[in-house]
């Protein structure tokens, strides 16, 4: 067996639990004495928001300003916030309980609540979109990600593959588990939308870390034998990284630290939405960056110089697709606005931007699979070329 | 009172009666539609020629089965109070084709060219063996002549049969009676109901009473005794018309001057206009000289060139004319029970160098209100004041449509589509010269410049309309802020009790603060709704709202049409001149251009601004 459980202990609330309960008492507790007292309650929130970031590149992810966004009780707010106390409830509930619930069940949940009293009628959700809504006001107003609500989310992206890596799981109710990566085979092991119950450690040398745009490219390179002839440890990002696969990187990087590359599309929509996300977080978590973002990963690829240096099949970018032009305008809004790229120390990341408007070429992390179309590892060669010769950036 | 015109014929019966398709018999329930729409454009045709207030019966029903697959035997009767038709006309007017009083005359009439009538006789006949039955009176006479009507389609000439003198109560008029076959559909964008509706809107001054199969007799008074009057054509404008037109045009003056033909042809040409174009074009003076007839092909080209050369002022737009906002008004609360609505009507102007008049009326209907607001809104498009019921999605009028962002106003709107909801959108269009996109004439042609005359037209509209939506909005946003307040207050504290586990003496309190901030709130929104309210008083005195938000609505308009005139730098220019050009019109009085008479008019042509010639109406 590649795991092994502790032995078990009763359900023990953590650390975060805590504060997020205590936290949301003492917010219930000033509003029923606004209340009392005839005033309005107000709740106020971290405006998370590209206008209120700020990025040091000595922190190295985006960080608040002082911006704060506020809802006061009035006639027009008293439906929202009666709803989201009824929400809170629940969320609260499941705190307590170490239940956990997706965002669909718990509209089933409230809907079920309601039916059986007939007083809160008014409260019933229409549909899943506006108790979604009020969850996600819940987290901004208590300034927590909703895995800390206990609202999970479809585990998305982050399998992880290396010969080196042991993790330990500690379970809400207080056991730990214990994987070895070696162990499984060819299966991956993936990490939880909430990174923070997990410790790394090394059992043997590992000299680096490489994230993968694409899964099916970071599997195809780990059966190809990748972990078995370097000791590294492969990720695989799968888009728009979740907040699992932030976390897990974050945690690799404090933990290990290890140099960690990323390897993905030479377009506007990776270099903005993907690896910035990685690298340093974004607009819309501000309060939640310094955790789920690595500022020490490195862009490795596919740089410009990289289509004429192994003469890369790229291609220009689709005027007709809407969405690879909006990433285009998205990438000239961020040169003028992002604080990431306006930054002297990310040049490098924003002059391949400005390639990328200028050339309104793309070229894709699979294209090195055209070098020596005979060669399964060719791809390996030239990424592992590129990491020893420095060339990222 | 005129004489009835002159009638022209021509031979083609047997063409059309093979392809009736061509004009409106396409299929057994257009047939239906057809037949009534024709005798009923006919009737109010004559009527407003001879300043008659129409009054109109209709009736359709089923009388049997019919002999085509899948038809019924119907019967259609449609009585005026016209002026009748002589004796010795009937025949033409049923059973010739191509036999009219208005064809080629530029009007802005509803029939044009002499098919109509005759189609629906010969539809008749092919399908039921029998002609048309006519009742007609005229002016003066004791009795009335009562026949029925066949085509002969060899020879394009009307038969009459069963001819007899009968008592009629009718002072003056005509009824006409089809047996047809056809399928008679009564509901829907193409149904019967909405094109009689169509009618009853842009007819205030019709009278209408019709019965429809299971759906009893329906009555609609009039809303205005001024029977409006279809302005003289002007002559054609040189411009507006193919070197080959222009060729025939001369041919059709027989022997005259040249310059003469030019002058009495033609609108916008006159001596003066003459000299400057043979000096700036270097023609031959003799040719002004010539006879007409002793102009070569080649002289008339030269001369034609020459013409569209030269700058000239746009046509006149007085051969067309409006409803008025004043008479749309009131026959828009016709439609149903209505909410509010608002009127536009665009001064006549050119476009694509041909007079035209926009008009619209938007309303929102109160009965309809509770239905699904996903509907799109009831499109209502005319034509010279015809309903067209066909063939709507390439119409200038839905382009013109669906092309304003109709959210602005408060009325929901999926993305390039019609907007949505209990509205009754109409827009009228009337000019001499339509062009349609078809021969079936359904489809009026979508010139990117009709198309934003049109969204003018609407947006104007729109803004008015907005302001009552608001208006509405805010009394709705009141009634749902005190729902909120005695819903969802007491769930708050009860729900902050519940997770603070504090006790009873904590809720108690809290629920007096809450009340007492919420009461605050409340009262804000009240008052502001009483000042909207007060605002637009007397709601249920129906007449006297409308004059109120009409009166708002002006002098919101004339405002604007201020501050507009400033930025312009326009003058103002004096009246337009409402004169009519047919001498023989000795009693009618002048024929009213446009509702109002005291408004600018500035017409645009190739970037500079011309001056249109002031003429004082005259008063009789
Ligand atoms: N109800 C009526 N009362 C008086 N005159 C009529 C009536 N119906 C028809 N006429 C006369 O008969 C003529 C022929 O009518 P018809 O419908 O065939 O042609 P139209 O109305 O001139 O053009 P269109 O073909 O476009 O309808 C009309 O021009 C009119 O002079
Ligand atoms: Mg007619």
């Amino acid at each position: 067996m590649a795991t092994r459980t502790t032995s078990v202990h009763p359900r023990r609330k953590s650390k975060e639990d805590k504060v997020i309960l205590e936290h949301s008492l003492e917010l219930c507790e000033k509003m029923l004495k606004d209340l009392e007292g005839g005033k309005r309650p107000k709740l106020t929130a971290t405006k998370c928001a590209l206008d209120n970031s700020i990025y040091n590149s000595k922190v190295g992810f985006l960080t608040p300003g002082s911006k704060r966004v506020s809802t006061e009780l009035n006639v027009s707010s008293v439906k929202k916030m009666s709803r989201a106390v009824f929400m809170l409830e629940i969320l609260l509930r499941n705190i307590e309980t170490g239940n956990v619930n997706t965002k669909r069940e718990l509209y089933y949940i409230s809907k079920g609540e309601v039916k059986h009293n007939k007083l809160m009628k008014a409260l019933d959700f229409g549909d899943q979109n506006e108790s979604d809504s009020v969850v996600d006001f819940i987290c901004e107003m208590l300034e927590c990600y909703r895995e800390e609500m206990n609202c999970f989310a479809n585990d998305r992206g982050g399998q992880t593959y290396s010969q080196n890596l042991v993790v330990t799981e500690r379970l809400p109710d207080g056991t730990e588990a214990v994987i070895d990566l070696s162990q499984l085979g060819t299966s991956p092991f993936q990490p939880k939308n909430r990174p923070q119950n997990l410790t790394l450690k090394a059992k043997g040398k590992i000299d680096f870390c490489l994230v993968v745009e694409s899964e099916g490219t970071a599997n195809t390179l780990v059966a190809n034998g990748f972990v078995k002839r370097h000791n590294s440890i492969v990720v695989g990002a799968q888009g728009v990284p979740s907040n699992a696969v932030r976390g897990w990187v974050k945690r690799i990087q404090d933990q290990l630290r290890v140099p960690i590359y990323f390897f993905g599309d030479l377009d506007a929509y990776t270099m903005q939405n993907i690896f910035r996300t990685l690298k340093a977080g974004s607009a819309a978590s501000l309060i939640r960056n310094s955790d789920f973002s690595a500022p020490d990963v490195r862009f490795l690829g596919v740089l410009p110089e990289d289509i004429k240096k192994y003469d890369l099949n790229d291609y220009p970018v689709n005027e007709r697709d809407a969405q690879e032009i909006r990433a285009l305008k998205k990438a000239r809004d961020a040169l003028a606005n992002d604080p990431f790229f306006k930054d002297k120390k990310n040049k490098g990341l924003s002059e391949i931007l400005h390639w990328l408007i200028n050339n309104k070429r793309r070229c894709e992390q699979q294209a090195f699979y055209s070098v020596d179309p005979r060669d399964p590892q060719m791809a390996e060669k030239i990424i592992i070329e590129k990491i020893t010769k420095g060339h990222y950036v | 009172m005129t004489k009835p015109r002159q009638i022209t014929t021509s031979s083609t019966a047997e063409y059309f009666s093979k392809n009736l398709q061509q004009v409106g018999f396409s299929s057994p329930t257009k047939a239906v539609l057809t037949t009534v729409k024709e005798a009923l454009d006919n009737a109010l045709d004559a009527c407003e020629d001879h300043h008659i207030a129409p009054d109109i019966n209709i009736l359709v029903e089923k009388v049997g089965n019919g002999s085509l697959k899948n038809t019924d035997r119907i019967r259609i009767r449609v009585e005026d109070n016209g002026p009748g038709i002589d004796a010795g006309d009937i025949a033409k007017v049923f059973g010739e084709y191509l036999a009219s009083s208005k064809f080629g005359r530029g009007r802005c009439s509803r029939g044009q060219q002499g098919i109509g009538i005759s189609a629906a006789t010969t539809w008749a006949i092919q399908t039921t063996a029998r002609g048309v039955s006519v009742t007609t009176k005229t002016k003066g006479q004791k009795k009335a002549v009562k026949c029925l009507v066949e085509v002969d389609i060899k020879n394009n000439k009307g038969i009459i049969r069963d001819k007899e003198a009968v008592d009629w109560e009718r002072p003056s008029g005509t009824a006409v009676e089809f047996l047809i076959d056809g399928r008679i559909q009564l509901n829907g964008e193409a149904g019967l109901v909405n094109y009689l509706r169509g009618n009853v809107l842009v007819n205030p001054h019709m009278t209408i009473s019709y019965t429809l199969p299971d759906n009893g007799t329906t009555k609609i008074e009039r809303v205005t005794k001024d029977v409006p009057q279809i302005p003289e054509a002007t002559e054609p404008h040189p411009h507006t018309m193919k070197l080959g037109e222009f060729i025939s045009h001369a041919r059709l003056f027989g022997k005259m001057k040249t310059s003469n033909w030019l002058k009495q042809g033609f609108s916008r040409l006159n001596d003066k206009i003459l000299a400057e174009i043979w000096k700036g074009q270097k023609l031959a003076r003799a040719l002004l000289d010539k006879s007409t007839e002793a102009l070569n092909e080649k002289d008339i080209s030269g001369i034609y060139t020459a013409i569209q050369k030269a700058q000239l002022p746009p046509p006149s737009t007085q051969s067309v004319m409006s409803i008025g906002e004043e008479a749309l008004s009131l026959s828009i609360q016709r439609l149903g029970d209505v909410d509010f609505f608002s009127v536009i009507s665009r001064k006549p102007m050119i476009c694509d160098f041909k007079p035209i008049q926009i008009e619209v009326a938007v309303a929102r209907l109160k009965d309809r209100r509770g239905e699904d607001h996903d509907e799109p809104v009831q499109v209502l498009r005319f034509a010279n004041r015809v309903p067209l019921q066909f063939d709507k999605a390439a119409c200038a009028i839905v382009k013109a449509i669906s092309t304003i962002n109709w959210r602005a106003y408060g009325i929901k709107q999926p993305r390039d589509s019609l907007p949505q909801g209990p509205y009754i959108v109409a827009v009228s269009m009337v000019s001499p010269f339509i062009k349609f996109k078809n021969a079936s004439k359904e489809t009026i042609d979508a010139s990117d410049e009709l198309v934003e005359e049109i969204r003018r037209a609407l947006m104007q509209a729109g803004q008015k309309l907005s302001r009552h939506i608001n208006r509405e909005s805010r009394v709705n946003d009141h009634e749902t802020k005190i729902a909120h307040i005695e819903q969802f207050g007491p769930i708050l504290i009860d729900g902050l009790v519940r997770l603070t586990k504090a006790d009873e003496s904590r809720r108690i309190k809290a629920t007096e603060g809450l009340r007492k901030l919420l009461g605050r709130d409340a009262l804000e929104s009240e008052k502001a709704v009483k000042v909207a309210k007060e605002k637009s008083e007397a709601v249920d005195a129906k007449r006297h709202r409308i004059k109120m938000f009409r009166e708002e609505d002006q002098a919101i308009e004339s405002r604007e049409a201020e501050k507009r005139a400033a930025a312009d730098g326009l003058d103002e220019v004096d009246a337009i001149a409402s004169e009519s050009e047919d001498s023989d019109d000795s009693e009618g009085g002048v024929a009213v251009v446009t509702a109002k008479s005291k408004k600018k008019i500035a017409t645009k042509q190739a970037g500079q601004i011309i001056k249109k010639p002031v003429k004082k109406a005259a008063k009789k």
